[in-house]
């Protein structure tokens, strides 16, 4: 067991910016940062426990059906954790609501089911998620920071002033579609070329 | 022939999707109760927004609000198409047939444009109105739209005036 197996979910291998993927969910979240935390939660609650049974049921999964498989065991997490929640917590289900239902998207998951879970022993698997999770959560409060900071002019988490209004005229482009793209990409060709990633 | 290669993918994918099936019905069965319990104390709260301190009953779909016997309004939960999808508007209407409060319960408008249709700036605007001063100032109405977010204003509108020939029909 090794500590490369989280780290490099961090930074090398950073799902969103070094692997560039999922970003279907990610582009559409990332325009406040609250919403980009209530994702974070839920993506890692849902990549770690699905991956953790990949992980263990591998042996039992045909090579010709593991892709739909998979995602099966993917849907099936996601729907369970969104019905607890939505009965057990309603407050938190008003913030999550529409997040968790588009991690069955997330092709994440399913690459590192894929990539890892499906050939490495369940430790290694735990550490490979949650290096995943953290990267994943990482990329998406900095884009999301930047798109609310610079398209509304302010940072608002849970209706606390995080960073004070400075921008008197606001891009709200910035939290529309294209907003999202400008944002990645100028993320991407600065990290490349500090040759971070 | 069928092989035993053949039969085993199938035999797992299936075996697989029934007990996922019967797991996912299990847990739906043992919260539906509780979810639907959670949405009505939601929607309770939003009604109570608009009508505080009354009490609420439902009635053929529509919301009789009461205080001390009294009934001070009614309100009712209507669907219009928005820009960016369905929402979901709650319109609490007086005895008289004025506006009393609106709130929008969900919607898919654009974040950041759009969706300033639910803040109290837009929605005050309805309060005390009648059905007949309920459009748009460009569309010869007293409901100033929001900036840049014309469809979705209109479509609130519509919801409030649906709101109000609901309950008046």
């Amino acid at each position: 067991m090794k500590v490369q197996e989280f780290t490099k979910g961090i930074l090398k291998r950073n799902p969103v910016l070094g692997l560039v993927l999922g970003l279907c969910p990610v582009l559409a979240i990332t325009t406040r940062v609250e919403n980009a935390l209530g994702m974070s939660v839920a993506f890692t609650f849902v990549i770690v426990l699905s991956n953790l049974l990949i992980s263990l049921l591998k042996r039992f999964i045909p090579r010709d059906v593991r892709i739909p498989t998979f995602i099966v065991i993917i849907a099936s997490f996601v729907t369970i954790v969104e019905m607890l929640i939505h009965g057990y917590s309603p407050s938190l289900y008003e913030q999550l609501g529409i997040f968790l239902p588009l991690i069955t998207v997330n092709c994440i998951v399913l690459g590192r089911a894929e990539a890892f879970a499906s050939k490495r022993p369940v430790p290694e698997t735990l550490l490979d998620t949650l290096g995943m999770s953290v990267g994943f959560s990482l990329s998406i409060l900095v884009i999301s920071f930047l798109r609310e900071f610079f398209g509304t002019g302010k940072v608002l988490v849970f209706g606390h002033q995080v960073v004070p209004g400075l921008l008197s005229s606001p891009a709200t482009g910035m939290i529309l579609p294209p907003g999202a793209f400008l944002v990645m990409g100028i993320l991407l060709a600065l990290l490349k070329k500090a040759r971070v990633i | 022939m069928v092989g035993k290669k053949e039969v085993k993918p199938v035999a797992v994918l299936v075996i697989t999707c029934v007990v996922w099936g019967a797991l996912l019905g299990l847990i739906h069965g043992a919260t539906k109760e509780r979810i639907e319990e959670a949405e009505r104390a939601e929607l309770y709260r939003t009604l109570s927004e608009i009508f505080p301190g009354a009490q609420f009953s439902e009635e053929n779909g529509r919301y009789v609000c009461m205080e001390n016997g009294e009934v001070v309004g009614y309100a009712v939960v209507v669907e219009e198409r928005g820009f960016g999808g369905r929402m979901e508007v709650v319109v609490g209407v007086s005895p008289e047939g004025t506006v009393v409060g609106v709130r929008v319960v969900s919607h898919g408008e654009t974040p950041g444009l759009g969706s300033k249709i639910t803040e109290e700036g837009f929605l005050a605007q309805f309060g005390g109105k009648r059905l007949e001063e309920i459009a748009l100032k460009k569309d010869g109405g007293e409901i100033e739209a929001v900036t840049g977010a014309t469809i979705s204003s209109r479509a609130a509108v519509r919801a409030v005036r649906k709101g109000l020939e609901n309950l008046r029909g």
